[in-house]
């Protein structure tokens, strides 16, 4: 049986020994874009499929996935969410968090079962605390290269060596960045470095491509989990429970399989 | 068999410690096992989850930041350890409850050791300290805080194997220390900044990250590209070499940063309260073999 705390500590051994491996993470915005259905991430609205709703988003969030116009991007993810490979980690949505219907939705669209299938939320709720406490630490022990939105603030974190920014709807507006990425790893022979991502879906198609392309360094989705320390908004439920002490159960949420 | 067993071990000052401690007993031949509830320690030094801690008759136990009433809970530590987690103030109260209760001592056979390595984060008054046949304190200052009337020795911990590296940077300032309000952090990293220092490396086990968010990251902003923040690094070599300065606020005479920034030539600012010279690590060890009667 799957065991979300011992998935996280598998990673972070891999991190702390410097084996090179790739965490993917397939949340509920990439899953409706998987499943073909209209995504739209506006001022504090989403819309998915005819449904809208209220939703926490603001500018740097922004997204706007239309399956017609936007196939060829749909696709790219298809190919990062159907790539196996050594140490290529699959973070899906968990029946606890979409459902048991999407979840087993995700399982059959991928085809066979995959090994490094693990949960996308691996680095939030109940496992939060002991990303910050014990995994982030461990970034210090590599030349790290930032991938995110170029409002980010990273001096903070004393061991990122390079970033690459992105804009709002990365997915579409940045997607020649992965090209300028590969260039830059193979121009400057960039070998055991850890990569990170704050880029929304552009994170799926970059990680899967370069890691394809050179599997000699890490990348990491890390989502919104650093915000606290790139003066980005607290506005994830897990983040104001951590850093504000904001009542709530997902600092407790432990995911299941 | 040497089992130290502690409440928590996760990357902060008195795992460190006891981490050391281990390893000393192991590299001069006496079995030890380092038990506890977290995982940082497990590849630090022989070591094990709380769940492999069984005592058993000849058994040496050193227990850290376990606040018992009784024997038996010794056989029962991580229901007792995440009972003390979940702590409450109705918990409190039955703490103090049982701590009046007379328990009979029933542990036979097994040399029962309580190590302080905290002053008000584990007042040992608190718990029913009579249990053990001795207690163990880092510093002088130590014992003079919890006054409490039952047969004890001093022994401070041991170092960290550190040397002084060939090149150092200049004027960047390192703050060492658990990220919590106690230990008050944002004061030393304005104090690094008001002595002229260009930037400020945080180095530090983030126990409340609610007071990182309300007083250090209004500095980062305060102080723009200036301050970072690292987290508690295991290598601490490399965080010495990532230092010109270290600066503290508090007091903590048990605590070895004194004496690294002696080993790393790295320069101290903050209050230097230890008294005396240091001991050698043969010299510590030999008041552990003694009163542990090795």
């Amino acid at each position: 049986m799957k065991n979300f705390e011992d998935d996280f500590y598998r990673l972070l051994h891999l991190l702390k020994t410097g084996e090179p491996f790739a965490f993917n993470r397939f949340s509920d915005g990439e899953l409706y874009m998987l499943q073909n259905k209209e995504v739209i991430l506006g001022d504090h609205m989403v819309k998915i499929g005819d449904r809208v709703e209220k939703g926490p988003y603001h500018e740097e969030d922004f997204k706007r996935f239309h399956p017609e116009e936007h196939a060829f991007y749909r696709d790219r993810l298809i190919d990062a969410f159907r790539f196996t490979k050594n140490n290529y980690f699959k973070g899906l949505s968990c029946r606890c968090c979409v459902g048991e219907e999407n979840f087993s939705w995700q399982l059959e669209f991928h085809g066979e079962y995959d090994e490094n299938f693990t949960w996308a939320n691996l680095l939030v709720n109940g496992n939060y605390p002991k990303f910050i406490r014990e995994m982030y630490p461990v970034f210090n022990d590599y030349k790290t290269v930032f991938i995110c939105n170029r409002k980010n603030d990273l001096s903070v974190m004393p061991f990122v060596v390079k970033d690459f920014r992105v804009g709002y709807n990365a997915m579409v507006n940045d997607y020649g960045l992965i090209e300028v990425i590969k260039n830059w790893i193979d121009e400057n022979k960039v070998e055991g470095h850890l990569f990170l991502f704050s880029a929304s879906a552009f994170s799926k198609m970059a990680i899967y491509q370069l890691y394809e392309h050179c599997d000699r360094n890490t990348y990491m989705d890390v989502g919104t989990t650093l915000n606290p320390f790139m003066n980005m908004r607290l506005d994830r439920t897990y983040l104001k429970s951590f850093w504000l002490g904001a009542k709530g159960e997902d600092l407790k949420k432990i995911c299941i399989w | 068999m040497i089992k130290i067993v502690s409440g928590l071990s996760v990357p902060v000052g008195s795992t460190v410690a006891l981490v050391n401690l281990c390893n000393q007993f192991n590299d001069r031949g006496h079995n030890c096992v380092l038990y506890g509830p977290d995982k940082w320690h497990l590849d630090k030094c022989r070591a094990a989850a709380i769940f492999d801690f069984h005592p058993e008759n000849g058994d040496i136990v050193i227990v850290h930041n376990i606040k018992l009433f009784s024997s038996a809970e010794l056989y029962k530590l991580p229901e007792k350890i995440e009972q003390l987690r979940q702590q409450t103030r109705l918990g409190s109260l039955k703490d103090m409850i049982f701590k009046s209760v007379p328990r009979p001592r029933e542990h036979a056979g097994i040399k029962l050791i309580l190590s302080c390595q905290e002053n008000d984060l584990f007042p040992i008054r608190q718990l029913r300290y009579a249990l053990f046949d001795k207690i163990h304190f880092a510093d002088f200052s130590q014992a003079s805080y919890h006054r409490i009337a039952q047969d004890h020795f001093i022994c401070p911990n041991f170092s960290n194997r550190l040397i002084t590296s060939e090149r150092k940077p200049d004027r960047i300032a390192g703050v060492i220390g658990s990220i919590r309000k106690k230990n008050q952090i944002e004061l030393s990293v304005e104090n690094a900044f008001a002595d002229g220092m260009e930037s400020v490396i945080i180095y530090g086990y983030l126990s409340d990250p609610i007071y990182y968010y309300s007083r250090i990251q209004p500095l980062a902003k305060k102080y723009p590209g200036r301050i970072r923040y690292a987290g508690f690094i295991d290598d601490r070599q490399k965080m010495y070499d990532s230092i010109s300065d270290v600066y503290r606020a508090v007091a903590k005479s048990w605590s070895l940063i004194r004496r690294e920034c002696r080993l790393t030539n790295t320069r101290y600012h903050g209050p230097d309260p230890s008294k005396g010279g240091s001991m050698t690590d043969d010299q510590i060890f030999a008041v552990w073999k003694d009163q542990l009667g090795l």
